[in-house]
């Protein structure tokens, strides 16, 4: 709202009597205005200072406040921002294309299937208080950031690995007292249920077979017990929680006759797919092909973390006075709600190519005050998404303006359990009713999208078309569903049997959001005759909504990439529960398992696109758009790319005082 | 005097617990929870969350727990901050705010009763038409107006002062949020102070107090302003108080880490340790503030006794 002020020429008022005072004022505000958009919309090349500071520091606004310093709490990317300066993992994001690069890790291999892999380590790696840094920190790493008592939010992401998800879920393997065997998982699925095929899960096969000629040092001499255990068909694991387990075994005859007698064994952490296989040798093995898997590992879920500091302090290991941490930079100072302060760590293994001696990230959630802040040249960068819409006249045009394609979509997602909207003519209908490409030019950072996955993302992925804007054909379907669409003398349309009563389109309070739901109002007003009443939530309240089917009609939502492959977007409608449109297909599950069962990458990716197809068919949500990264960084801010996720190895960023080398656009993403 | 100060400090505790007791049922029927995010947990994921911090328990267990805890003064931990304790968070930014707080009260106070009193003492001359006016501009402009104005003119225009951060006390930058800040209060200080000042000005013991031989001075300082100010006073208790506990829209606009900011956090993000430990804060600190103004009001007025 404030930032209207900077350009408009009126001022909201409360009510004055005095009529020449109020004269007076508007002349001033007036007066104000005239200024403001004078001083905004100078010829600039860039947006305000371009002054380096004077040491090699860089002050970056990262948005709100972190909530820990915890790598495996928090899935926001303020906090992800300062995870990737104090913490690092087996591998870190590529600056630009956010694929895995080394980073503990010096070399991994990769088994024929994806379904296992086998990290090496550098032997120089160590703690910022000067420890080593080997296979066992990592291990103990992952168990602990998916034990059920860390309650972490993102541990869904390491469901992958072989029991992970079972321990995550506090769930109890079956075992048989008498000969010490676990009942197995493939002699009680249900029938057509595919049972995996991964390698990981078969017998052990000689190095070759596994690994193909290309690893680098094969692992075989490494067959552990342990690794034998992986290589086993999987377990039949049932939830702990005695009630539900009773109620899923009563249900179950089969089920119920095999339990009996047998014992309930708790899945800790020593039994998921995580192995250090010597001091310098991981093996991560999953129940499932997952070729993005490495890249997945980049996530902070997956950082080293030291288990001293942890098993001393508890809770409080985060704190300045306790932290220990294994990232290119450590922890200098935190003041909550002001500034986190960060400082090459002079032990970091590869210290010599870290190029800043500090970060500073502030903590700003007020995008005009960032934003000043920054044209002042009291900061250097800004996290995305900090130029507010209605500044992108001025700031588009500057220099320092970054301007990129986001791993992320816009939709609406529809409620299908109800009518009208469980019919699929009715869906088509409001998604053909809609111009994209009207409402892209309109919002000006945006792409129009017809597809679930985002444009532009994904090499190689042949992303497939959804229908198109054509209102004829809408009002034809609505026709045919039984609601038919009226012409009126002056033109416009007329629906008048569509019972627009309950639906509505819900959105969470925002001034970009309202302009979203606004645009669709007003297409389908104008194409189908129909007005869609609008419904501004909390952005809680809405959430709520969504994620129990208690709203009628549509829900605006914008889905941000946990990882770079489509199945992040596409996995939303994995269960029946998740997605919060109530639609729900086997087939499409197939179709989804079949692509990760997919050697070939091109090869999956085409079954991918495919069950993107499916989806689209299906239609429970309608796309609108991949929205663009958009904030701004100084010209002598270099290494900094906008790249797909927002996600900076901090290393490689530098301050250039030489300003022949500075950035003049946008950095390219592709050389 | 000494049994009214207990009567009221006693009767301040009940009022603590139901207020405490309505902000933990709202934050109770708000939808959504302190881990609610852009995506859908897993039901596992959100188990392990519930069981973590107890959220699985009976309602009536948690309020006694919740209420059991804050008779010892401890709100316990922040559940969107894991590690950092209410008290501790409360203690933190509580200096920030109010610095910030006390300097524009101050600020307010002076401008305020010196304008205010010339406007009355000079009825209807061009200094009460202008410093009434500009009283009304402070007014009717809502701090976040008057925030990105000064900030775009002293700091975007003029490079004076930087536009938002804190650096400490004393810095530059917390002259704009202090000005902001007080402004209204200033405002409405003034026109208080001139009404006030009016109807002594006419009383009986001002006509006393100059038929004595005072002079002009004496009249206004020690009578007529003890008098004039009395609206004053019971306006100034619970701003004071308000200021003291940090507002929200001037520390999101200069980017403060006060109270304020804390709230409007803890509020959506129905934090609810942190929340219940804030509104018990501010309501402390207003009873408390509104007992000054009691016990001011007893000092200034001598019609008025205990």
């Amino acid at each position: 709202m404030r930032a209207e002020i900077y350009c408009s020429h009126k001022f909201r008022m409360a009510n004055v009597y005095w009529k020449q005072f109020l004269t007076g004022l508007a002349l001033i505000s007036l007066a104000f205005g005239a200024i403001s958009c004078r001083v905004l919309a100078n010829d600039e090349e860039f947006f305000g200072k371009t002054t380096p500071p004077p040491r090699n520091l860089l002050r970056y606004v990262n948005g709100a406040e972190p909530e820990s310093l915890d790598p495996a709490v928090s899935s926001g990317q303020p906090e992800a921002h300062i995870y990737m300066a104090l913490f690092e993992g087996l591998v870190e994001y590529h600056p630009k294309s956010l694929n895995a690069i080394p980073a503990i890790a010096e070399k991994w291999d990769i088994n024929n299937d994806s379904s296992e892999f086998v990290f090496h380590l550098r032997k120089n790696a160590r703690w910022s208080n000067g420890e080593p840094i080997d296979a066992h920190d990592f291990v103990y790493s992952v168990r602990r950031a998916i034990s059920p008592e860390v309650a972490s939010r993102t541990a869904a992401l390491a469901y992958y690995i072989k029991n992970a998800q079972a321990f995550n879920q506090k769930s109890v393997f079956v075992r048989d007292p008498a000969t010490n065997q676990f009942l197995l998982q493939r002699d009680f699925a249900a029938a057509g249920t595919p049972v995996s095929e991964a390698l990981s899960q078969k017998g052990l096969a000689p190095n070759e077979l596994e690994y193909g000629a290309t690893a680098t040092s094969p692992p075989s001499h490494t067959h552990t017990e342990f690794h034998q255990s992986m290589h086993s068909p999987a377990r039949l694991v049932l939830p702990a929680d005695e009630k539900r387990r009773k109620n899923l075994v009563e249900s179950d005859a089969k089920l119920a006759a095999a339990v009996n007698g047998k014992e309930f064994v708790r899945v800790v952490g020593e039994d998921i797919g995580v192995e250090a296989v010597d001091n310098y040798t991981v093996r991560v093995s999953l129940s499932q092909p997952a070729p993005f898997f490495v890249d997945l590992m980049a996530h902070p879920l997956f950082r080293v973390v030291h288990r001293k500091t942890i098993e001393k302090y508890g809770a409080s290991w985060t704190e300045p006075a306790n932290i220990v941490t294994s990232g290119p930079f450590k922890l200098k100072w935190w003041k909550p709600y002001n500034e986190l302060v960060t400082e090459r760590d002079p032990m970091y293994w590869d210290v010599a190519n870290v190029q800043l001696d500090e970060i500073r990230f502030y903590t700003s959630t007020d995008h005009p005050t960032s934003m000043n802040l920054y044209r002042v040249g009291g900061a250097d960068a800004l996290i995305n998404h900090s130029v507010p819409n209605p500044w992108l006249d001025v700031v588009r045009p500057k220099k320092d303006y970054m301007d990129a394609a986001e791993a992320a979509i816009t939709f609406l997602l529809i409620n299908v359990t109800q009518p009208p909207m469980n019919d699929l003519r009715v869906r088509r209908a409001f998604n053909i009713a809609i111009d994209k490409e009207t409402y892209s030019r309109a919002k000006r950072t945006t792409k129009p999208l017809s597809a679930f996955t985002p444009t532009g993302i994904f090499v190689g992925y042949p992303q497939p078309k959804g229908e198109s804007f054509d209102a004829e054909l809408a009002r034809k379907l609505l026709g045919e569903a039984g609601f038919p669409v009226t012409k009126n003398s002056d033109g416009s349309f007329a629906c008048e049997k569509f019972p627009v009563q309950g639906l509505s389109l819900i959105f969470a309070t925002h001034t970009s959001n309202k302009a979203v739901a606004e645009f669709m109002q007003a297409q389908w007003k104008q194409n189908l005759g129909i007005t869609i009443p609008l419904g501004n939530m909390e952005s809680k309240t809405h959430m709520v909504a969504v994620n129990k089917l208690e709203y009628k009609g549509f829900a605006l939502r914008i889905w941000g990439a946990d990882y770079m492959d489509p199945t992040t977007f596409l996995n939303m409608f994995l269960t029946p529960s998740d997605s919060g449109s109530g639609w729900w297909d086997q087939k499409y599950v197939d179709l989804l398992e079949e692509a990760n069962h997919t050697l070939d990458r091109q090869k999956r990716y085409e079954l991918l696109a495919k069950a993107e197809k499916y989806l689209l068919d299906a239609q429970p949500m309608i796309p609108i758009d991949t929205p663009s990264v958009n904030f701004v960084k100084k010209p002598y801010v270099k290494g900094m790319y906008p790249n797909p996720a927002s996600l900076y190895a901090w290393k490689f960023v530098y301050i250039e005082r030489d300003s022949s080398k500075w950035d003049y656009k946008t950095p390219s993403l592709s050389d | 005097m000494l049994r009214f100060i207990i009567r009221r400090l006693l009767i301040t505790i009940p009022t603590i617990l139901v207020v405490i007791t309505i902000t933990w049922a709202l934050v109770r029927l708000a939808p959504g929870n302190f881990y609610t995010g852009d995506k859908k947990l897993p039901a596992a994921i959100e188990q392990n969350i519930r069981e973590k911090y107890g959220l699985d328990k009976p309602w009536r267990e948690q309020y006694l727990r919740m209420m059991a805890d804050v008779l010892r003064f401890d709100f316990g931990t922040s559940l969107s901050y894991p590690g950092q304790s209410v008290n501790g968070i409360i203690s933190r930014t509580l200096p920030v705010s109010a610095t910030v707080g006390i300097l524009a009260y101050l600020l307010a106070l002076a401008v305020g009763i010196v304008t205010g009193s010339i406007a009355a003492l000079k009825q209807n001359s061009k200094w009460d038409y202008a410093s009434m006016t500009l009283a009304m501009v402070g007014i009717s402009i809502p701090n976040f107006v008057l925030g990105p104005i000064l900030v775009l003119v002293f700091s975007l225009m003029l490079y004076w002062l930087p536009p938002s951060r804190w650096e400490g006390f004393p810095s530059r930058n917390i002259i704009l949020p202090v000005i902001t800040l007080s402004a209204i209060y200033m405002a409405y200080i003034a026109r208080l102070t001139r009404a006030g000042m009016l109807e002594v000005l006419g009383a009986d013991y001002i006509r006393t107090a100059r038929a004595k031989g005072l002079s002009e001075t004496q009249v206004v300082v020690r009578h007529a302003l003890r008098g004039g100010l009395l609206p004053v006073v019971s306006y100034t208790g619970p701003a004071l108080a308000f200021l003291l506990t940090g507002t929200v829209v001037v520390e999101r606009i200069f980017a403060l880490p006060g109270l304020g900011t804390y709230f409007l956090h803890a509020a959506s993000n129905r934090d609810e340790p942190l929340l219940i430990g804030i509104v018990a804060f501010v309501a402390i600190v207003l009873l408390l503030m509104n007992l000054l103004v009691d016990i001011a009001y007893a000092y200034l007025d001598p019609r008025i006794r205990y």
